[in-house]
């Protein structure tokens, strides 16, 4: 069922540097292949293929069901992860929430209706939470504990359960494959991390200094095109096999940032938030405690994939 | 004998090419010099030269059974005295200074410990590793051994009429070394308990405060230099490693591993013993018909 030929695709959130890189690697991979890329935000650029058309709707709504219908979809790869970012236009909680949760539930139900033979979709190692008492390595078994701490990002914990329950249910159907991805940096991503480690007013804890995994945004959008028809039905950490500690990676990037006691920085959060390029309240437990993923279950699933960029590697393109 | 203020200096000197030497050595088991657990080299170094003199000259730590231990990875288990966590960096100490070769022991510490900021930090960076299954699993898989103190809080935060007397040990190590297939590495730390000689705790202000104790002692009248240890002298035994039958599973009853837990803990309490006969002299010492 799964291993047939990738012929038509739906990518979600195809505004997002990733699935432009994700999208154009797809159609070097198959020649004959055709995309949708559809997405809420504005679609201001040119696609890198004929074979890929754009197409501006929101997935809420009602005539987004028209675009299954008139394409006979065999796979969906839904990157339309909506996060905080100062760029972000759909960040508060209750948009996010409809996109992410709202919006996952009504793509799946789609996939189901329409019969589509494989669903991608892109979580974050965000959902297990950073917390002072994390095993050093999670395993995709792990608590999803975001939330408990910081109820602005329930919508992507949720958006995760929603996606696992719904691929659960439905592994005789369909198959699904539900990516945990480490932090995603790279030239077109803009997401918080990246505006940290890029940043030279972000700051650096002088009490805390975890481990971090990085990952390229060229890796990722590689494994989703060598491993979509490869990765059977399940949850999947993806990670590198090496870490840095976020000091070590502020000085890769060469921004120095300002050295400072995160802990009396937590307590003034509300305050720093705004001056601090209005960066989400959970991203400083995420530089205070480790949050590393172990990668054994995507190394047994892919053994022969190999990471082009390890963490420091992929730092290095932050750099100026 | 005359006052030599340069004799005082000297004794204190801390000797650079050993610490090179050992840290060049641990440098060949973490090439990075670092690991995820936040292990930090440089910084331990560092850390070491502070408290080589300390270990050598303020508590006079000696180590007995060095030849029970081999190159291996063991879930070492201790008695726990002191009031503060002294008695674990003095047997992580003892790993790195006193063997032919040099190991970081991986204390692993309770759940709170990271969570504090400084702290948590530095022990990470010396190798402390928060008390988790799955770390402790993946540590000895790796051939590092984990340093337990199976009577907890319990062991630490006694009252002074309590000294060497053992507490209940959780089972928790007996299963992880099921799981791991490892040898359990009896130690006895004897001189600990004499860090502060007369405490008492106070369970309502430990409530009061959230903290998981709260040793009350009369040099804390002299302000924070009352809060520093007294210099009694430690010994440390190594006993004979213990290995659990394979036959019985991770997931065994109490009652099974009940006998092997009493085994460990006879030979601790009988390293206790053995070792207060042979302490040296410290005017606080606790005497044994005390007990």
């Amino acid at each position: 069922m799964s291993k047939k030929k990738i012929k038509n695709v739906l990518i979600i959130g195809i505004a997002g540097g990733l699935a432009k890189i994700t999208a154009t690697l797809l159609t070097k991979s198959h020649p004959d292949i055709k995309i949708i890329g559809i997405d809420s935000r504005r679609l201001d650029f040119q696609p890198s293929s004929p074979n890929i058309t754009l197409i501006q709707a929101k997935y809420t709504r009602t005539n987004f069901e028209n675009i299954f219908r008139e394409h006979e979809f065999d796979t969906v790869i839904h990157l339309g992860r909506t996060s905080h970012t100062s760029s972000n236009p759909l960040g508060s909680l209750a948009k996010r929430l409809d996109l992410n949760v709202i919006g996952t539930q009504r793509i799946l139900d789609l996939c189901l209706k329409y019969e589509v033979k494989r669903v991608l979709i892109l979580s974050t190692f965000h959902v297990y939470g950073a917390f002072a008492d994390n095993p050093i390595f999670l395993k995709e078994d792990a608590q999803l504990r975001a939330d408990f701490k910081h109820p602005e990002i329930r919508d992507v914990v949720e958006m995760d359960q929603v996606s696992s329950n719904w691929m659960w249910k439905n592994q005789d159907l369909i198959k699904t494959v539900i990516l945990r991805p480490c932090n995603i940096i790279g030239p077109s991503i803009n997401n918080a991390i990246t505006t940290y480690l890029t940043s030279s007013i972000s700051p650096v804890p002088l009490d805390y200094n975890p481990m971090f995994q990085f990952l390229h945004e060229f890796d990722i959008a590689n494994l989703i095109v060598s491993g979509i028809n490869k990765m059977k039905t399940g949850i999947y950490n993806v990670a590198p096999n090496d870490y840095i500690s976020i000091r070590d990676a502020k000085k890769l990037v060469g921004k120095g940032g300002i050295p400072m006691s995160v802990f009396l920085l937590e307590n003034a959060a509300q305050f720093l938030k705004k001056a601090w390029l209005d960066g989400p309240n959970y991203l400083i437990d995420y530089i205070k405690y480790p949050c590393l993923l172990d990668n054994s279950a995507l190394k047994q699933m892919c053994p022969e994939f190999r990471f082009r960029f390890d963490s420091k590697d992929a730092l290095g393109f932050l750099k100026d | 004998m005359p006052f030599n203020f340069r004799d005082i200096l000297d004794s204190f000197k801390v000797p650079g090419e050993e610490i090179d030497h050992i840290i060049s050595h641990l440098e060949s088991q973490y090439p990075n010099g670092s690991d995820p657990y936040g292990l930090d080299l440089k910084r331990a170094k560092n850390v070491l030269s502070i408290l080589y003199p300390i270990y050598h000259k303020y508590f006079k730590v000696r180590v007995f059974g060095k030849e029970n231990l081999q190159d291996s990875a063991y879930i070492v288990a201790s008695n726990h005295s002191g009031q503060i966590a002294i008695d674990a960096m003095l047997i992580c100490l003892a790993f790195v200074l006193e063997m032919d070769k040099p190991r970081v022991l991986r204390p692993l510490v309770e759940r709170f410990v990271p969570a504090i900021p400084f702290i948590g930090q530095l022990f990470a960076e010396g190798g402390a590793v928060l008390g988790d299954r799955e770390n402790c699993q993946r540590l000895l898989k790796q051939g590092e051994s984990v340093l337990v103190f199976p009577e907890g809080v319990r062991g630490i935060a006694k009252n002074h009429e309590d000294y060497y007397k053992l507490q209940r040990f959780t089972k928790g190590f007996i299963r992880q070394a099921l799981q791991s297939g490892k040898e359990v590495l009896p130690v006895a730390v004897v001189g600990a308990e004499e860090f502060y000689p007369y405490v008492q705790h106070s369970r309502k202000l430990a409530k009061l405060l959230n903290a998981p104790a709260f040793p009350l002692t009369p040099t804390m009248l002299l302000g924070p230099l009352g809060l520093l240890p007294m210099p009694s002298p430690v010994d440390i035994y190594i006993g004979k490693p213990y290995q659990l039958p394979s036959d019985i599973k991770p997931e065994a009853s109490d009652s099974e591993i009940a006998p092997h837990l009493d085994n460990i803990v006879e030979q601790i309490k009988d390293m206790i013993l053995e070792g207060r006969k042979k302490r040296r002299p410290f005017w606080a010492n606790k005497p044994l018909e005390e007990d």
